[in-house]
């Protein structure tokens, strides 16, 4: 789990890079908010709120315990 | 297997990776990725990527077990957050795999097709909208930069001292008055900084707030910004980034980058 730092300039690497990774959070902010949705015969594709909600208040909580261990 | 697809009786004839307990999951569409670029990045599971082609784009997919990524144990395992943690792990490294190969729209997470075909048919109907998405995105990477408030020392008015009723509450609604204005200033601060970071990108959005418990952050999440800049242009970006900084010392400025274009593929119609 990524802790947001002291403020800080990025390290910018040079084109062809490779691109950074991002804090669970932070992908989590934009893999169930955002991205294509596609519908129709797709099985599940997390476009529900709700689900969302759900999970985050399980993630708090798994979280916090995690932050609570040494 | 069509038969298998007890949900598709119509899915018609199929050329058949997956069995009838496996799926497809979607990554990521592209357009004209060298599938090579993929080479040493496994999906999930460890099982090999392949790519679904239509005209020009390319889905990235690879095959998931139903059991494990089927409507309800998805439920499931949402909730249990290692395995979360996993499947964002490798979602995130096979798009930016992809994404320094080829435009790259990201998919949601658990994006799960019966198969190829079914992917092939999302490719056709949404290929307008997918090729715009592209279109925007092409040439650019995400940046994130979030604006905090670090929290005040608490309790530094007077109150140690004897003070009357009225004098009480007469410092208190100063304290909370003065509180509001704080609050008003960062928040202030915070849009001119998305403003001058909005007017160096070629797109930006506002991300909801984050909850502290989440992400660890200590003080007040002010700003939580998302901007689309020219992969040409990320140093400078970086450099505004750190100026920002320099100029607003009484808030954090957190800037991270680059990533691939998480907040921007969106199709436009959904």
């Amino acid at each position: 789990m990524t802790v947001l730092e002291d403020a800080s300039v990025p390290e910018v690497t040079r084109p062809s890079r490779e691109l950074a990774p991002a804090s669970l959070v932070d992908l989590l902010d934009r893999l169930l908010g955002t991205g294509v949705v596609v519908a129709g015969d797709v099985v599940v594709s997390l476009a529900g709120v709700d689900l969302v909600e759900v999970k985050l208040q399980v993630l708090i909580s798994s979280v916090r315990a995690e932050m609570a261990e040494p | 297997m069509s038969q298998a697809l007890r949900r598709t009786p119509n899915v018609g004839e199929v050329a058949g990776e997956p069995t009838d307990q496996d799926a497809r999951y979607v990554y990521a569409v592209c357009r004209g990725l060298d599938a090579q670029a993929l080479a040493g990045v496994a999906g999930l599971g460890a099982a090999p990527l392949d790519v679904v082609a239509h005209d020009e784009l390319t889905a990235v997919v690879s095959t998931v077990s139903l059991t494990e990524f089927g409507e309800e144990p998805l439920r499931r395992n949402l909730e249990d957050l290692s395995w979360l943690e996993g499947v964002v792990g490798v979602h995130d490294q096979v798009i930016r795999a992809a994404a320094v190969a080829a435009p790259t729209a990201p998919l949601r997470l658990a994006t799960i097709c019966f198969d190829d075909d079914a992917v092939r048919a999302r490719l056709r109907e949404w290929y307008i909208p997918l090729m715009q998405a592209l279109d925007r995105v092409e040439g650019c990477e995400e940046w994130s930069v979030k604006v905090l408030v670090p929290s005040m020392p608490a309790g530094s008015a007077a109150s140690d001292h004897p003070v009357s009723g009225a004098e009480y509450l007469r410092l208190k609604k100063a304290a909370s008055e003065g509180r509001a204005t704080e609050a008003a200033a960062a928040q202030e601060k915070a849009m001119a900084v998305h403003d001058e970071l909005s007017r160096r990108s070629v797109a930006s959005r506002h991300l909801s707030l984050q909850d502290p418990r989440l992400s660890g952050h200590s003080g007040t999440m002010v700003l939580n910004g998302a901007y689309l800049v020219r992969a040409e242009d990320a140093e400078t970006f970086a450099g505004r980034i750190g100026e920002l900084a320099a100029q607003y010392p009484e808030l954090l400025i957190d800037g991270r980058g680059p990533w691939p274009p998480y907040s921007f593929a969106m199709l436009d119609q959904r």
